[in-house]
């Protein structure tokens, strides 16, 4: 059983800008999802607990090992997958992952390159182990970057968003690779696509402005807003009425006219359908802010 | 729509650095060029301005050759900046006007690239003006700025060669689309001007040469050459003649370029070729179950992942395009040089592995500083540039292991681009059957010389990489260091090679001596790099960012953090390790062996003068005899001796005290019976005995000197030459103090004598007719000695020779060293040397005389030809000019740390550079050897027997006379019309030299050693005249006047030769001694129109249209013309070669514009003024034309 125990993280940038405030969260083995809109606040906190940011106060302890503090002790049973993840040129899928390797102390020869083949053939790069990486696609990339994550067993795995920019024939085969992997370790995902957190998560924490604002199951935050989203399809032109008059959480395109969910303790009126709530209308609800979804 | 583009390409260019930075790096470097003499661009010398219209033109020549590299830039930039930023696609569907486009971009990168180049007014202007205002340069090195000057080099020079560079750049990055295939035109267009350098360096082609120069660099060349400092001051660069036939050229190639570029572009893409799709193989599904692994992290670790990023970044370099580009660049200007030759008087030397280590040097070095530099930041960026840093970042290694192996990669990337260059110099020297390939020396050369420059060099730059932590502020911090510290060094004249990170003291590797004197220093500064470099990279390491956003405080706080366990542990042993072996090099180089630095050194020479020169005029005795017992011990570099001597008094005074000049390195001690040292000055050098019994006219009286250099550590840079390890080369000056006072030891330079309140000094003393006593001191020794006897004892080690002048009496052996006793066979000048070294003897017996070589075992190749050259001309002298005095005549080889050759009595040695290992297998050609033999054969009696007074004039009278001499040798071997090859050296050697003349030029009879009269000047006057007056004349003229002098006192002037000469001179050519000795005389004639026409007889008749001149010049280069009324020789040529003369004549000139008619028998093709190019004109190539019908 692995434990990630974070305790009031804190993070101030030079320009005042608050990127962690106060965060504490505690995870358990299994897939975490870390859901929140873009500037949450979210890759600071990844970058923190991969020991490439200092934070200004506060701690992470992976089991007994005070990760800020130990840095290099972290490294060694840590996977990352950063949201950039580029490549070097003129190099194949192999060399990359054995440099890798190297890197992350697999010194036998021979067990390295069993295992580079094996972590290809798991991404199912295996045929083009001896390609340039910088030909790969999008999708294909990411997967050697999972790959990479993959060696040496790490305890805890960090994933930040991985699926932005892969069609959806790439997504449900990552989503795949990250489900096989092992129960016994930590694997943070942090996103912004609800439906990948719906999917995949046991946990979670919804993450706005540099705060948590909601830790727990997906199941249960359903249970918290049960009975109280309603659905109605509105004129594009009647937008700001209903905004003024109820509490719009989310509004979608839906055929051409929007489509809005409000929440309420109860039916706020004619037209309105209630709802079962999702993952979406509790991110939207918590993070309080009204998006427009066009197509 | 142009107008767009055209605005929109400068103003974007314009808020970018770069046209700044380079604007302000090429003004950077103008200024230092201005203002002091640490950066040489081709430079003023003498009377020509720091600002001279010359100089600006020449750098700006000079400097475009960076400006290509920077229009590259500008113009592939403008053709390609769409593609780059995947803009193209939307840019060209939108309604633009194509001619708009294209011109307006590319006139839009013309005048950006332009830019850098006003770098060079601006530097010229801003120098000339702060140097005059701080007093770096004298206010009369400036001279007045012209608009004419900085306009015409714009329009003649900038303009064109940007325009030319820019077609061929923006044409191929339009048509492919890359700036690589762009940048290798560039490189195609520099290539063509290395290929028009090496046809310029032989004076034949050269109009070919000037017109194949893409910069019009050598046609402004060719049209100065023979400039006096007057034109280079006042004339600019003008739109005629070879420049402008060169310009029209290459800005017709640029505008043909150009428009065949505009009609061939498109906005439509290409089809890019498909790859063809590969067949994917189908492989038998395997399957793979998860393997065993083990995570290690132990020192072996550590290793393998050094292993693992060193192999990742080495290849990454290797693999670029940049560094492809560089590479064969650096390898095709090797081979550019190495084809050239190493020529000298037309012939070849033998590629030697010391010569091919200069050129693989030398080109290789500027483009290794490129190349580190643009790498250092390409590794240390590389993980952030392709956005994987942060997953590297994540991984867990040590940062240290990873930037050694950055450093490592940028080292092997330098040394393999010299085994590159080695593998070049080596199939050169097959190439031209040079079989005796010296790895030993190539390797040795790179470990001693570059080895440690390059590994350092690499760790600075990474660690300036690190500590700046921005890409181009970290390039532009780079160059700083590379160059200005340098620079700002040699400007404040601070000499120690510990300030300049990276250097060693300079070591020349000879083929008889090795790498040298320098090499033990060399192996402890190489040292105390590499650890100072381990040190920047653990410091380094500490200070990288391993992906973290923070700011200094945050960089700090981490790196305090890190600094514990094994890593401080071995930085402290590092540090510990390095300061000692700092402080063992600064022991021995300013401790053991302190060097005064230069401006010490001038003070001293001041104050020598300003203390001591009231005894200049006093009675001194001079040196009568001198014993030397010599012990050389070279293993250990000391020398001691001890010499006994005898001084005359030849005054008509008493003479009660004796001075000396004293040498501190030599510890000279003097001891005289009978006298007290009342005057000891061991700062400056000076002491004064006086004796107890004065010495009355005609006393002698003996004294007895010794002397001992001992050698001690190492030094800073090596300051004797003379006492090595093999190839000792002693003068008798270094060993015996000064007696009295010294002219030699002022200041010479009038301008250092002026920043010590100096008087300026006359350069030598002038010539007067009745000299009386100032006829009794010869240039040579100036009064100190007359002919002087000389008996030697030298002992020296068991496996070398020690020679001293004089027949060798007896020779044994004692204590494991070998002793040598010399005599010389007559009394001579006390100008004489003492040589020890391991070498081979070859000789031959001429009537009595031994002609003696002595070599090192490695350059047999020439010593039959010297032994022959030798005997030609002891034949050749001793029937014409009088006997020969010693019974031998020996060449000795001594190191390359000088080039040149010299006469003693009996003994010439011989620069071990300069003739020993010159490619003399096709006898064709002109042989240097027997010339340059021939000449010093000369100084046995021009100098040797007969040695000038110290006045003007003196130098006529031994080197013009051996110069003389030798062309005589030669042209005993060679007919009149071939000689022409042979005098032409002398003649360029004379037009050039009065072109750089710092002071003022004299006629010949007054020069005051100024070589390229005496050598040039001088035989070609001497030579023209025996032409005239038959050979016999001159040399009864010569023998006469030898008669007379030989090895007597007082001295003669060159009026006493005169006087010899004039009655050999028929009257109808007396006026040639003036025209000739007394005055600077040129000619410059021009055959306007030549035709020829068959008579009725079958005989032909030559017309011939003339111009003629006659020119007077004074001593800055103004000139007259005067009345001709002189006899010049008229050339007719069968043959296009010019050497088969069907008639040739001497004609009167007496007017400037006149009409030759001549009958000939055979049918003529060419005809020429003065066909054997025996008169001093500046242009040649208007004498000669082919008959027209």
């Amino acid at each position: 059983m692995a434990q990630l125990k974070i305790s009031n993280l804190s993070k101030t940038y030079p320009n005042g800008v608050k990127a962690l405030d106060d965060v504490s969260l505690e995870i358990n083995n299994g897939m975490f999802g870390l859901l929140g809109p873009n500037g949450a606040g979210k890759s600071s906190l990844m970058r923190t607990l991969a020991s490439l940011q200092e934070a200004d106060s506060g701690s992470a302890f992976l089991n007994d090992l005070d990760i800020l503090n130990n840095p290099k002790e972290l490294r060694r049973t840590l996977g990352y997958l950063p949201q950039e993840f580029g490549v070097y040129p003129r190099i194949t899928a192999s060399q990359l992952l054995d440099h890798m390797a190297i890197l992350k102390g697999v010194t036998n020869t021979k067990e390295r390159k069993e295992l580079v083949k094996y972590l290809l053939n798991k991404v199912n790069l295996y045929k083009q182990r001896d390609k340039s990486v910088k030909s790969f696609s999008g999708g294909m990339k990411q997967r050697v970057g999972i790959a990479q994550a993959l060696i040496g067993d790490p305890q805890l795995i960090i994933v930040d968003e991985p699926t932005a920019g892969l069609d959806p024939g790439e997504r449900n085969r990552f989503h795949n690779l990250l489900a096989e992997v092992g129960e016994e370790v930590i694997v943070i995902l942090s996103t912004h696509i609800v439906d990948d957190v719906q999917e995949l998560c046991t946990d979670m924490a919804i993450m706005n402005l540099g705060r948590i604002v909601y830790n727990g199951s997906p199941l249960t935050v359903l249970d918290d807003l049960a009975g109280m989203v309603w659905q109605r399809q509105i004129e594009k032109g009647e937008l700001q009425e209903y905004e003024a008059n109820f509490r719009v959480i989310s509004n979608k395109m839906v055929a051409g006219k929007p489509q809005i969910h409000v929440l309420s303790e109860s039916n706020p009126g004619e037209g309105f359908v209630g709802v079962q709530p999702n993952l979406e209308d509790v991110f939207f609800a918590k993070i309080g802010v009204s998006e427009t979804v066009t197509s | 729509m142009f107008k767009i583009f055209f605005l929109k390409e400068l103003g974007d260019a314009f808020k970018r650095p770069m046209v700044y930075i380079f604007m302000f790096v090429i003004a950077l470097l103008v200024f230092f060029a201005v203002v002091s003499d640490s950066v040489q661009i081709g430079g003023s010398v003498g009377n020509v301005n720091r600002n001279a219209p010359y100089i600006i033109t020449t750098f700006v020549t000079v400097m475009s050759i960076f400006g290509l590299l920077i229009a590259a830039a500008f113009f592939n930039n403008a053709a390609l900046r769409d593609y780059s930023h995947n803009f193209n696609e939307i840019l060209f569907s939108s309604p633009i006007n194509k001619g708009g486009y294209f011109f307006g971009r590319f006139f839009g990168a013309l005048i950006l690239a332009c830019m850098p180049l006003i770098g060079v007014f601006i530097g010229m202007l801003v120098g000339s003006w702060a140097g005059v205002l701080f007093g770096w340069v004298e206010a009369k090195d400036i001279g007045p700025f012209y608009l004419e000057t900085f306009v015409n080099n714009f329009l003649l020079f900038i303009l064109p060669n940007m325009f030319l560079a820019g077609a061929i750049t923006f044409a191929l990055a339009n048509k492919f689309k890359s700036t690589v295939i762009s940048f290798i035109g560039v490189i195609v267009v520099m290539v063509g001007y290395i290929i028009s350098g090496t046809l310029l360096s032989d004076i034949e082609n050269q109009t070919i040469a000037a017109l194949s120069d893409p910069f019009g660099t050598r046609a402004y060349t060719v049209v100065t050459q023979y400039f006096t400092p007057v034109e280079k001051n006042t004339l600019s660069p003008m739109l005629e003649g070879l420049l402008l036939q060169n310009r029209l050229i290459y800005v017709s190639i640029g505008i043909a370029i150009l428009l065949l570029s505009y009609f061939t572009f498109s906005f439509a893409e290409k089809q890019s070729s498909k790859k063809k799709t590969e067949k994917v193989k189908k492989e038998s599904n395997t399957s793979f179950s998860l393997p065993v692994i083990h995570q290690v992290f132990n020192t072996n670790t550590a290793w393998q992942q050094f292993r693992s990023f060193f192999r990742v970044d080495f290849i990454s370099i290797v693999k670029s395009t940049t560094f492809r580009i560089l590479f064969f660049f650096t390898l095709v200007m090797i081979m550019g040089e190495l084809s050239q030759g190493f020529e000298y008087f037309g012939l070849q030397s033998y590629p030697v592995t010391y010569k091919m280590v200069d050129v693989i040097a030398g080109n290789a070095s500027i483009f290794v500083i490129i190349i580190i530099v643009f790498f250092s930041g390409e590794l240390v960026w590389r993980d952030r540039e392709n956005k994987i840093s942060e997953v590297i970042d994540a991984s867990p290694f040590n940062s240290l292991p990873s930037l050694f192996a950055k450093t490592l990669a940028l080292f092997c990337v330098t040394l393999s681009l010299y085994v590159f260059g080695v593998l070049i110099g080596v199939v050169y020297q097959l190439i031209q059957g040079y079989s005796n390939i010296e790895f030993g020396v190539y390797f040795g050369a790179f470990f001693y010389q570059y080895l440690a420059l390059y590994a350092v060099t690499s760790a600075m730059l990474v660690f300036i990489q690190v500590v700046v932590n921005n890409k181009y502020l970290g390039y532009f911090v780079s160059v700083l260091y590379l160059f200005l510290i340098d620079l700002i060094l040699l400007f404040l004249k601070v000499d120690s090679n510990l300030l300049s990170i990276g250097s060693t003291p300079t070591m020349i590797y000879s083929d008889m001596n090795g790498f040298g004197p320098a090499s033990e220093a060399v192996l402890w500064f190489n040292v105390n790099w590499i650890l100072f470099g381990v040190l920047l990279l653990m410091i380094s390491g500490l200070l990288l960012k391993r992906g973290q956003v923070g700011g200094r405080k945050e960089t700090w706080a981490i790196a305090k953090r890190n600094f514990k366990g094994t890593f401080a542990k071995s930085f402290y042993i590092v540090l510990v390790l390095w300061l000692a072996v700092v402080s063992f090099v600064f022991y021995n180089i300013h401790v053991l062996n302190k060097t005064p630095s230069s401006d010490a050194r001038e003070k001293l020479a001041a104050d020598y003068e300003k203390n001591y020169k009231k005894y200049q005029k006093i009675a001194q005795p001079k040196l009568l005899t001198a014993n030397y017992e010599i012990d050389i011990f070279p293993e250990k570099r000391d020398v001691i001796a001890n010499v006994a001597v005898s001084l005359i008094n030849t005054t008509d005074q008493a003479i009660d005290s004796l001075h000396f000049t004293v040498d501190k390195n030599w510890n000279h001690k003097i001891d005289i019976v009978g006298s007290e040292l009342v005057l000891n000055d061991e700062k400056i050098g000076y002491q004064i005995y006086r004796l107890s019994k004065s010495m009355m006219p005609g006393d002698t009286l003996l004294a007895s000197v010794s002397a001992a250099y001992i050698s001690k550590g190492f030094e800073n840079e090596v300051s004797n030459t003379s006492v090595i390890r093999n190839g000792t080369f002693l003068n008798n000056f270094q060993i015996l103090p000064g007696l009295g006072y010294s002219e030699g030891g002022e200041l010479g330079d009038n301008d250092t004598r002026k920043k010590y309140d100096l008087p300026d000094k006359e350069r030598t003393p002038k010539l007067i007719a009745d000299c009386g006593p100032a006829c009794d001191n010869n240039y040579l020794t100036d009064g100190k000695s007359d002919w002087v006897e000389l008996e030697t004892v030298i002992s020296t080690s068991s496996d070398q020779i020690a020679i001293a002048p004089g027949s060798l009496i007896e020779e044994w052996e004692k204590d494991g060293r070998k002793y040598f006793r010399y005599s010389v066979d007559h009394p001579s000048q006390n100008f004489y040397a003492f040589i020890s070294a391991d070498y081979q003897v070859a000789k031959r017996d001429w009537n009595g005389i031994s002609l003696e070589v002595y070599y090192d075992d490695k350059h047999e190749v020439n010593v039959e030809k010297m032994l022959d050259a030798l005997q030609k001309s002891m034949k050749y002298y001793t029937e014409n000019f009088g006997p020969y005095y010693h019974k031998q005549a020996r060449i000795i080889e001594f190191p390359r740390y000088a080039t040149f050759a010299q006469a003693f009595p009996g003994t010439m040695p011989y620069s071990e550079a300069f003739g020993f290992i010159i490619n003399l297998e096709n006898e064709d050609k002109n042989n240097v050897v027997d010339a340059v033999i021939a000449h010093e054969m000369g100084h046995q009696w021009w100098a040797h027997q007969e040695v000038s007074a110290n006045m003007q004039g003196g130098t006529m009278l031994t080197e013009s006379f051996s110069e003389y001499s030798s062309l005589m040798v030669m042209s005993e071997e060679t007919s009149p019309l071939k000689m022409k090859d042979f005098v032409k050296y002398d003649m360029n050697r004379y037009l050039s030299g009065r072109s750089s003349e710092t002071v003022k030029e004299l006629p010949l009879y007054k020069v005051e050693n100024q070589g390229y009269i005496h050598y040039g000047k001088g035989s070609v006057i001497l030579y023209a005249l025996q032409d005239y007056i038959g050979k016999e004349k001159v040399n009864n003229a010569l023998r006469n006047f030898l008669d007379e002098y030989r090895y007597s006192t007082p001295y003669p002037t060159s009026l006493d030769f005169l006087r010899y000469l004039e009655p050999e001179v028929p009257d109808s050519l007396k006026y040639l001694i003036d025209d000739w000795f007394k005055e600077i005389t040129l000619y410059d004639n021009r055959l306007t129109n030549a035709s020829v026409e068959t008579l009725a007889s079958g005989k032909f008749k030559v017309t011939m249209d003339i111009v003629a001149y006659k020119i007077k010049a004074d001593t800055v280069g103004n000139e007259t013309r005067v009345d001709l009324n002189d006899w010049i020789d008229i050339g007719i040529y069968a043959d296009a070669e010019e050497s088969d003369l069907i008639l040739e004549k001497r004609v009167k000139f007496k007017e400037s514009n006149f009409q030759l008619t001549f009958e000939v028998d055979r049918q003529p093709l060419k005809a020429a003024i003065d066909p054997r190019r025996i008169l001093i004109e500046r242009v040649y190539t208007d004498n000669v034309k082919r008959l027209e019908e």
